[in-house]
This record gives structure tokens, C-alpha cells and sequence, in this order.
């Protein structure tokens, strides 16, 4: 099943605008496998530094997997990566601030004594900017209780309070707003705008479509292990113009539209009609001007930006 | 490899059931060698046996300098406990699973794994030292014989012996990852499965029991009494061989281990 839907897709090569630029993490051809499960399917991309960079997938498309291999967690069958230029080291891997799938802590440990273990192994940080990071999370009150007393929301503040430490330059999150209530989703979400902000590199999967729009530079989408597109996130979101149209004769502005100049699709969506265009040549009043050349009115007239949204299930519907 | 220990004493440093557990074992081994102790002193009963006894076993076990070799032979019927002191220091790695946070911050897989090696060995030190200050105690209260270190060989085997188990129960974890399946495997192979096949081996196969993995091991530290009798009527095992094989199966365990956490998918 899953060699089957890697032939349907053509691999979109990532285009970059930094291609002067080192990359800070580049993939090359990863793949891994669970079984008969194709969890990876020759997945390559590279994240540009200072990008904040966003792993779509929907649940089982293989966003964790990939996330950990590139943190030694998991052995790829096949493929390399590397980090900052240079193969993939547990020196590497001290740079990076991560959370992977679940915060994991030591449960009969407070979240003092969990960064202090975090420090020790990193190297990142010292005692009084234990506190600080606690502070940027909002736990600075609950800094000397049990892990294992914590709310999924706190533990999650607390995983991101470990990446951190030491101020790194890159961080890696996966899922950071999950168990988080609104106001804790929308804290974290400014967070890593703000961490952005600063310059940092930040790669990010995710399910959450909003979530990526939000914060996001760059994205790659992943579906059954393979990486359906990536890019800049106005590169991947706007590859075309869509213009919305209708009128009372909807069947006779189908007919007449295909055959104006530059369209490449129709397609019908309940009493309107989608009209594709390639990148930036959609002209609204050419198209008005054409239509009622042609006895036909249009009652409503409007380009639409496709969302990741309606991106993300048209990728992933196929 | 100080950084290692020191992050290692982190995670423990607070981990209240692995401190009441290391302190119940530690008194145990006190409290077991003082059980046999007493029967001991009941059997030297002069008043009863009329030195009778004295004839026959010789002096009593726990007198200098037989005492190293009683202490470490009888101490030995603990060693499940370092063993499962082991299983919880790595399996609650797994559950947490901070073994993968361990090296998402930083570490490498050698040095992750190295740290609990390091573990099995400051485990074996520390049970050896109670059995070494235990033996001394009851030499003492013994009284019979002026302080002696002859026999003192017998606490070495026995820090052996416990490094041979801390290690086997180290590899049972890293192999088995979930806590209760390593620690139920773990003691009935140690208390039961290897004594029965090992027993089915010399029966049936000329004694061949006795090159098991942890068989090797204990049989540095033979049934301390009636030795002159025994040796009559057992084929004794080569002292050179079994420290040998011991050694052997000490580096298999740490090889072991070692490239299991190196290569698996954690």
C-alpha cells in the first residue's frame, strides 16, 4: 500500500531562496521502516537557518518518526542527515534544544531537579537560569513539586522550559501546544514568535494546520511517510490563483470561461465556480470584461488565496 | 566518566524507594548471616553438644578466618536484591522513557549506557563493603580467634559474584525495557530456572551444570562446612576454570548490553 502512494506522488523539490546559506539540518533520502509499515519514505529537505520550520502530516504520517531520527532516537534503514553541515553527534545534538512526543522527566523528581539533570547532560545553562526558564514558563511556583503532581499542561510547559535552557540557537518541538489549555496554547504559540524573533531556527511538526499558518516560515507536508511538498509557506500555499465567479447561468459561465486565456482548471463548488490560474496572472477585470462580453453577468466575482487548509486536504485527499 | 557518575547520583539522589530498598538489603545481609549465626551458636552449645560438634565440623563458621568465607557464601542468598536495584535504576529509564530525553540532551548512546554500567560496579563495591563489615562483626562477636585476613580472597569472589548479577539484571532490562516482565524474569531465572537446569546438567550431563552463567560464578564460593566430606564425594569443580568462564560471561553481559543499547530503536 504505501509503495503505491509513493509512485502517485512526485517528490516537489524544495526551493529556497537561501540556497548561500548553510543549511541548519538537511536530509537526505530517509527512509525507515516498521515492519511491513513503510514509516519513511526517502524523505529529503533541508531547514534553512533562522526559519521557523513546520512538519504537517496528519496523525501517522510519520512527522515523529522523522523527528526522531534526526535526534538518534531511532535508526534510519536508510538515507543521512546532518546538522549544521557536519554528521549527526551527540556534540550536535547539545546545540539543540528538543521535545519529542511526550515530556519526559523523572517522575519522583521536582522540575528544579529535572533541569538539573537536563543541564548536567547538555551542558546548557546554570542554576539561576534554571529558575529564569521556569519563570518563562509560568512555573516558577510549582518549581519544587513532583513531576509526576503535574497537569499534562504543565509538563508540557516543562518540556519546553528544558529545550530552553541554555538558549540554543535551534529547537526542535513536536506538538508543543498539546495538552496546553487556550490561553497556554496561545502563550507558547507567541513564545515561538518570539524566539523567531531572535533569529533562532525552530522546527516544528504539528497537526494543527492553524497552529503552522500561524508561526511558520517554511513547511513540509508529509502524508504515509512521504513528503508530499516543502518550501517557504507563500511558496507552497500560493503556487496558483484561484478566482471565485458566479452568475444565474452557471452551466453557460462554465462553458465560456474555459476557453479564456490562461485558465488551467474549472472546477464547480456548490453554486460557484473555482477558476485556476497560474501564480499572479488572475485579472478580475479582464475576467468581468470577458464575461459580459459574452451576455453573461457575473454576480459575484472575488480571488481567493487557496489556506493551508484547504492546501493541506487537497495534498493530502489524493 | 565522573560527569556520568554525577549525573547518575542526580537521578538517584532522591528516589526515596531505591534508598529504602538498598538500606533494607544492606541490613538483611546483617540480619541473615546473624539468623545462621545463631544456629550456629546453638549447635557450639558446649553445655548440650559437649564439644562434639568441634570434633566433627571443626572450628565454628563464623570464627576467623573462616568467617570471610561464611559471610560472602551466606550473603550470597541475597543477591537478587542488588540485581532488582539494577532492573529499577534502568526499566524506570524506559517508563519515564528519559532515556530518550538523556540523549536528545546530549549524550551519546555509549556514554548513556556507560553511566549505568559504572552503576553495577558502585552497586557491587557497595554490597561487598557490607559483607566485608558484616564478616568482621560477627568474627568479633565470634571471639574465639584473634582478628584474621586469611580467607579474605572470598570477599573478592563476592564482589564478583555481585557484579555478575548487577550486570545479568542490567542486560534482562535493557532487553525486556517494561519493568515487571525484567524484574519477574530476572528472579526466577536467578532462583529458580538456572538451579534446575543446572541441576538436570550434573545429573545427566557429568556435572556440566556448573559452566552455567551464574553457576561459574557461585561456585567460587563453595558450601563453606563440611568441605572434607564433600570433597569425597562431588566431582570439585576447577577453581582456574570457573573464574575463568566467570570472566568470560562478565565481558558477554557487559558486550551485551552495551551494543543492544547502542543499535535498537530506543
Amino acid at each position: 500500500m504505501p509503495e503505491k502512494v509513493a509512485e502517485n506522488f512526485t517528490l516537489i523539490k524544495f526551493s529556497t531562496n537561501t540556497i548561500h546559506m548553510q543549511p541548519v539540518l538537511s536530509l537526505q533520502a530517509i527512509s525507515k521502516r516498521y515492519g511491513n509499515i513503510q514509516a519513511l519514505n526517502s524523505i529529503s529537505f533541508d531547514v534553512p537557518e533562522g526559519s521557523v520550520f513546520g512538519i504537517l502530516g496528519p496523525n501517522g504520517s510519520g512527522k515523529t518518526t522523522m523527528l526522531g531520527i534526526i535526534l538518534d532516537i531511532l535508526r534510519a534503514d536508510a538515507g543521512s542527515f546532518s546538522w549544521f553541515g557536519t554528521s549527526p553527534s551527540a556534540e550536535s545534538r547539545k546545540k539543540i534544544g528538543a521535545l519529542l512526543e511526550t515530556p519526559n522527566f523523572y517522575h519522583y523528581l521536582s522540575a528544579t531537579d529535572n533541569l538539573n539533570i537536563t543541564q548536567a547532560i547538555s551542558g546548557r545553562g546554570s542554576t539561576p537560569e534554571i529558575e529564569s526558564v521556569l519563570e518563562t514558563v509560568n512555573l516558577a511556583q510549582r518549581k519544587y513539586s513532583k513531576f509526576s503532581t503535574y497537569s499534562l499542561g504543565m509538563k508540557q510547559r516543562l518540556a519546553i522550559a528544558g529545550t530552553l535552557l541554555g538558549n540554543p540557537n535551534v529547537l526542535v518541538f513536536d506538538e508543543p501546544t498539546n495538552g496546553l489549555d487556550p490561553v497556554g496554547i496561545a502563550e507558547i504559540r507567541q513564545l515561538i514568535k518570539d524566539l523567531a524573533k531572535q533569529g533562532k531556527t525552530i522546527i516544528m511538526a504539528s497537526h494543527l494546520l492553524d497552529e503552522v499558518e500561524k508561526v511558520c516560515t517554511h513547511v513540509a507536508i508529509l502524508k504515509k511517510g512521504v513528503l508530499l511538498t516543502a518550501g517557504a509557506v507563500d511558496e507552497v500555499l500560493t503556487n496558483e490563483d484561484i478566482v471565485e465567479i458566479s452568475a444565474s447561468d452557471l452551466t453557460g459561465l462554465e462553458i465560456i470561461i474555459k476557453e479564456f486565456n490562461g485558465v488551467t482548471n474549472v472546477k464547480q463548488d456548490g453554486n460557484h465556480l473555482h477558476v485556476f490560474f497560474p501564480i499572479n496572472t488572475a485579472n478580475l477585470e479582464e475576467i468581468n470584461r470577458y464575461c459580459f462580453s459574452k451576455d453573461i453577468t457575473l454576480s459575484q466575482l472575488t480571488l481567493k488565496r487557496k489556506s493551508l487548509e484547504s492546501k493541506f486536504f487537497e495534498l493530502t485527499n489524493n | 566518566m565522573v560527569s556520568l557518575l554525577k549525573t547518575e547520583w542526580l537521578k538517584v539522589k532522591k528516589y526515596n524507594t531505591f534508598w529504602i530498598l538498598s538500606l533494607l538489603y544492606i541490613v538483611s545481609i546483617w540480619g541473615l548471616n546473624y539468623i545462621v549465626y545463631n544456629v550456629q551458636q546453638n549447635i557450639y552449645d558446649k553445655k548440650k553438644t559437649g564439644g562434639v560438634v568441634n570434633m566433627i565440623i571443626g572450628n565454628p563458621p563464623y570464627a576467623f578466618p573462616k568467617v570471610w568465607h561464611m559471610t560472602a557464601y551466606v550473603s550470597s542468598f541475597l543477591l537478587f536484591m542488588p540485581g532488582l536495584l539494577m532492573i529499577i535504576s534502568i526499566t524506570n529509564e524506559y517508563s519515564y522513557k528519559t532515556h530518550r530525553q538523556n540523549i536528545i540532551d546530549g549524550w551519546s548512546r555509549t556514554q548513556f549506557i556507560t553511566a549505568k554500567q559504572l552503576l553495577t560496579i558502585i552497586i557491587a563495591i557497595v554490597s561487598t563493603a557490607a559483607v566485608f563489615l558484616s564478616a568482621l562483626s560477627f568474627g568479633f562477636m565470634e571471639g574465639s580467634e584473634t582478628l584474621s585476613f586469611d580467607n579474605l580472597e572470598y570477599i573478592l569472589y563476592f564482589f564478583l559474584q555481585t557484579l555478575s548479577y548487577t550486570s545479568l539484571a542490567l542486560l534482562f532490562g535493557v532487553v525486556l525495557k517494561r519493568s515487571g516482565i525484567a524484574i519477574g524474569v530476572y528472579f526466577l531465572y536467578t532462583v529458580v530456572i538456572e538451579n534446575v537446569v543446572s541441576g538436570l546438567l550434573n545429573h545427566y550431563a557429568d556435572y556440566s551444570g556448573r559452566y552455567l552463567p551464574l553457576k561459574s560464578v557461585d561456585n567460587l564460593i563453595p558450601f563453606p562446612v563440611f568441605e572434607n566430606m564433600t570433597r569425597q564425594f562431588l566431582k570439585q569443580p576447577n577453581f582456574s576454570v570457573q573464574l575463568t568462564l566467570s570472566l568470560i560471561y562478565l565481558a558477554l553481559y557487559y558486550y551485551a548490553t552495551k551494543r543492544k543499547f547502542e543499535t535498537d530503536d530506543l
